[in-house]
């Protein structure tokens, strides 16, 4: 409710003109700081394109001389990309795939139809989404192998892309949920009633009815778990023995040891390998903040 | 020679508990008569991701592969991750034949049922190798699991070139005051006297490992690893006191460089000694020959006339057989060639400077500094294997290695840091 | 399938409509099973064995070894590990800086921008940034700028024998890592934030402008308040983040113990050759104190489902 107040209009200009001036200083305030934010990334990308002899020589800042991609086309040559790359692809589609899946059937089933395990089913996912990796690693590794010894094939899941992508989703199914299921709150329930009235059954009522409105969502957080599993550093070390199987991510700590007389070699490594994800950041930066909900405080 | 290599000296207790394990290696003996190539498809896992090291050991596995026709995939890891791994990786999909560490390390793993026993392979290769080589390849149940490669010392290194400029003769430093005036020395010059790090939290065992043997003797050593002296023992207390008069010679960073750090250091002519393990000659040769010219080795000094230079770490690395890869008997097929001379000579032919634990090596084509390595080692009556490598690995690196670290972090904290190391060893569950 | 003929409300039959057909039940059943059974599989249970582990002598690699040892690894943990005590020194410190420092920043950032000041579009993207780098890039690219031969000794123009030892001293490192870690934790509580902002009535902003109200008085009175489930996430989530820490250290200390964290504790005992259930009493302890915040969470989320 708003209560009109009648204020003399001077008054209000001055204010808002003050404001003006504060909101200025504001801005160009987190404009340097933005600066300094990004300083840590272009200096890394700047040492990527000097020699490191040249470092050891003159130090950090002598004046270049030699200037190039030869870092980075050396690094390519000896990283083997396309192996560390679709390995990536391997772990990170499928997982982000089963996350969206998973997560919006949950969600699904718990905002649409009131059961009585609904809230503890949220609690379940929700907290497990928070529990520290290192706490199940152990019976995770041991599972795998026995999975797999079950089956005669010891790689059925450890030392194996599917073993990663499963732990990956167990573990971010939780977050999706959470999202979804706040999404989908806002969404009128006499959609899903009419469609009940309808006749339809549980199955085309995710399918054609609920899942075609969960765009924005699902787009979002497709973008930021590609992101994270992207990242992920731990499942694929120790879930992982070969080396040539891991991601991008866990193959840089392989660069750190193998490049490490080189140093702005490692930087050139550290760009390639950051260059997928910065790419998404750009073209769809509008899907980061765009789609995620969290929490309604309408009506 | 090297004919005194001391066995980890075992408690009873645990070398009962091998041989009670049972079943160690009963599958894999029955093999092995007779049939060499035509094992299949192989996997090896090197424990390194280094140029030099690798061009050594594909070498290896070409010229394996050009001899008997087995396809060997090579598979390398970065050394830290490999081990921090190696527990997963030999219960998991290990590769057949791998790089590993002689010592305790091997004993223990060996111990669980994870290696293969190849004490058949030694009984054909066997004759190649000193029976110190054996003794150190050999598990707490007395059979083989582990054959050689390569050995390298602990020592004081310098680059000669260095030293012709000031005019210090390294190899006339023999004991400690001899070493304390030279660091002074290197220190008036404006230069760091002793390049240390321990970044990596095992860096600096080497400096106690040397310091703990020359002071108290390689019995007490061998023991204090082994609990049966104490940490709390004044004569720990010494070392620690000798240690501190090193600091000031050192450069101030030791928590923020890794191996590599301080060997830059030498490297670039900013300090005079590097007391470092002689593998880092390849990254010498790496930047130039000139740079690996120069490279020179002596026994760190004498500080107890009672045991004088006696001991050094010389620790072992070399290849073992995962009872969980896929195939056994290539693995045992592959670990043979690499322990015999035509391995040997295959990764030799490489050009990359190697000591071979191999007889037949030809010692009269080693170059100086590798000349200089060998008379480190002869100097020596006994020989050890490294802090890391001779005692319990849940008491070397989650519990030593950080308290090393807080001692640099506090040199005055020695009794405390002392006193708390003995607590958790007496803490540490039954083997 | 039963289908109600009388005409009762709408809401009438959506309440009554408890009569699933036979093949809705399936659908619903593989809906929720196979979710369900995942996440337990790798999440919950592993989580129960963990914890029953940290009760027993273990190496961890044959079963037929484990042995009861009762409270044994956490009173090692406790009276006997110093390191402990500074892992959990490090780790409170680095809750409260978060805490305080990084997540207040971030949610002011976030108002900023949702407010459009000039140039909010690139600040936003600016300061995202190094939330989508992986935390190993991030490593590499601070441990440029921080190393003996790098950019900050390189201004101090110190040589390396005498470089600022950025992450081995003691004084620096950890504000070092707190930075570090900030660098991150600041872009993504406001994107967290932002999107949360997204959803708050405009209406009541507009009112509170318009009663004469400053920036600030408007967010403090008005703005905060309504954002309180956001509210309670970004808390939860600042907690659970550096309790759980890991991989910033991993990637510049190794398993060493230069910095010691939780985090890294757990991994230094669980993985590796020495290997033991003290991993699990520590990874244990890392739950427990984890637990707070998410119990907090989840009491508030119940609530809320109960309106």
């Amino acid at each position: 409710m708003t209560t009109m107040i009648k204020i003399p209009e001077n008054k209000t200009k001055k204010k808002l003109h003050a404001q003006q001036i504060k909101d200025r200083i504001i801005s160009i305030f987190i404009g340097i700081f933005a600066l300094v934010w990004v300083f840590p990334i272009v200096w890394t990308l700047w040492s990527s394109l000097r020699p490191y002899a040249e470092i050891r020589a003159g130090g950090v800042f002598s004046p270049p001389q030699e200037l190039g991609i030869f870092n980075y086309t050396e690094a390519m040559e000896r990283m083997d990309l396309p192996l560390y790359f679709a390995n990536t692809a391997l772990i990170t589609l499928p997982a982000v795939f089963l996350i969206l899946l998973f997560g919006s059937l949950i969600a699904f089933v718990v905002t649409r139809y009131s059961f009585r395990f609904n809230v503890a089913m949220l609690l379940l996912f929700t907290a497990g989404n928070m529990l520290p990796p290192q706490l199940v690693f152990i019976p995770v590794f041991k599972m795998y192998l026995a999975l797999g010894d079950l089956f005669g094939d010891r790689r059925l899941l450890y030392d194996n892309h599917w073993g990663v992508v499963l732990i990956h989703v167990a573990f971010q199914m939780g977050f999706a949920t959470f999202v979804l299921s706040s999404y989908m709150k806002t969404i009128p329930k006499e959609i899903s009633e009419s469609a009940m009235v309808d006749g339809a059954s549980v199955f085309t009522h995710y399918f054609r009815v609920m899942l075609p409105l969960l765009r924005p969502p699902l787009a979002s957080l497709g973008v930021l778990m590609i992101t994270w599993i992207y990242n992920d550093f731990f499942w694929a070390l120790v879930l992982m023995s070969n080396d040539s199987k891991r991601p991008i991510t866990s193959a840089l700590g392989r660069l750190q040891g193998e490049f490490v007389t080189d140093y702005n070699l490692l930087a050139a490594g550290a760009m390639i390998a950051a260059l997928p994800t910065l790419i998404v950041f750009f073209v769809l930066r509008k899907q980061f903040v765009g789609g995620l909900t969290l929490g309604s405080t309408k009506g | 020679m090297l004919n005194k290599i001391s066995n980890h000296e075992v408690d009873r207790r645990l070398v009962l508990k091998g041989a009670a394990a049972g079943g160690l290696g009963i599958a894999g003996a029955t093999m092995l008569a007779g049939c060499a190539s035509g094992t299949g498809p192989v996997s090896f896992g090197a424990r390194t991701v280094d140029e030099s090291p690798t061009i050594q050991l594909k070498g290896l596995v070409d010229a394996y592969t050009a001899k008997t026709g087995n396809e060997v995939t090579y598979n390398a890891t970065e050394s830290n991750a490999f081990q921090n791994n190696l527990s997963q990786y030999l219960q998991g999909t290990p590769d057949d034949c791998f790089q590993w560490m002689a010592g305790f390390r091997m004993q223990f793993f060996a111990a669980q049922d994870l290696l293969v026993d190849i004490s058949d392979v030694w009984d054909e290769i066997g004759d190649q190798y000193n029976e110190s080589y054996k003794i150190a390849s050999t598990g707490l149940d007395g059979k083989q699991y582990f054959v050689p490669q390569s050995w390298y010392p602990w020592g004081l290194h310098f680059r000669k070139s260095m030293m012709a400029e000031i005019g210090m003769n390294p190899e006339d430093i023999y004991n400690w005051d001899d070493f304390m005036g030279a660091l002074a020395e290197l220190k008036g010059q404006g230069l760091i006297g002793l390049a240390a790090a321990d970044k990596g939290g095992w860096e600096a065992m080497g400096t106690f490992d040397i310091l703990n043997a020359r002071i108290n003797g390689y019995q007490f050593h061998v023991d204090l690893l082994g609990g049966r002296e104490k940490w709390t023992d004044d004569r720990v207390r010494e070392v620690f006191r000798h240690w501190e008069m090193l600091l000031p010679y050192q450069n101030t960073n030791v928590l923020d460089l890794e191996w590599d750090g301080a060997m830059q250091l030498l490297l670039q002519r900013q300090a005079g000694f590097f007391m470092n393990g002689s593998w880092f000659g390849g990254n010498f040769l790496e930047q130039s020959q000139e740079d690996y010219d120069d490279l020179m080795i002596v026994p760190f000094p004498e500080i107890n006339p009672d045991h004088g230079r006696d001991t050094v770490d010389a620790p072992i690395d070399g290849f073992c057989v995962a009872k969980n890869g896929s195939n056994n008997d290539g693995g045992k097929d592959l670990i043979k060639f690499a322990g015999d001379m035509e391995g040997v000579q295959a990764m030799l032919d490489t050009g990359i400077p190697m000591t071979s634990a191999n007889n037949g090596q030809d010692r009269s084509t080693y170059d100086a500094f590798q000349n200089a390595q060998l008379a480190v080692m002869n100097e020596a009556k006994y020989i050890t294997q490294f802090l890391d490598r001779d005692t319990r690995p849940d008491f070397a690196g989650p519990v030593v290695g950080p308290a090393f670290q807080s001692w640099f972090k506090d040199p005055s904290s020695t009794d405390s840091i002392l006193e708390s190391l003995q607590s958790q060893w007496d803490a540490l569950p039954p083997l | 399938m039963a289908v109600e003929t009388a005409a009762p409300s709408t809401k009438q039959i959506a309440r009554r409509r408890r009569f699933f057909s036979k093949q809705d039940k399936v659908t619903l059943g593989f809906f929720i099973g196979i979710p369900t059974f995942l996440h337990l599989s790798l999440v919950w249970i592993p989580a129960i064995a963990t914890i029953a582990l940290s009760f027993t002598y273990w190496t961890g690699i044959r079963l037929e070894d484990i042995v009861w040892a009762g409270t044994a690894n956490y009173e090692n943990i406790f009276f006997n590990t110093p390191i402990f005590w500074e892992a959990i020194r490090v780790n409170t410190i680095w809750l409260l800086w978060f805490f305080f420092i990084a997540t207040p920043l971030g949610v002011l950032l976030a108002y900023q921008i949702d407010r459009e000041i000039r140039g909010h579009k690139i600040y936003q993207s600016a300061y995202f940034l190094p939330v989508v780098l992986s935390l190993a890039v991030t490593g590499i690219i601070w441990n440029f700028l921080l190393r003996p031969d790098g950019f900050v000794n390189g201004l101090l123009g110190l040589p390396i024998s005498e470089a600022v030892s950025f992450f081995g001293d003691d004084r620096y490192n950890i504000w070092v890592i707190m930075i570090m870690a900030s660098w991150r934790h600041i872009g993504y509580i406001m994107l967290l934030y932002l999107a949360g902002l997204k959803a708050v009535d405009s209406a009541l902003r507009e009112a509170a402008t318009i009663d004469g109200a400053t920036e600030w008085q408007s967010f403090r009175k008005v703005v905060f308040p309504a954002m309180r489930p956001v509210n309670i996430i970004v808390i939860v989530i600042t907690i659970i983040e550096s309790l759980r820490a890991f991989d910033m250290v991993y990637i510049i200390y190794g398993s060493s113990g230069g910095l010691p964290i939780l985090g890294v504790l757990v991994f230094n005992n669980i993985a590796g050759e020495g290997a033991s259930m003290k991993g699990a009493a520590y990874a244990v302890i890392l739950f427990l104190l984890s637990i707070v915040p998410i119990i907090t969470y989840l009491q508030q989320q119940f609530s809320e489902d109960n309106k």
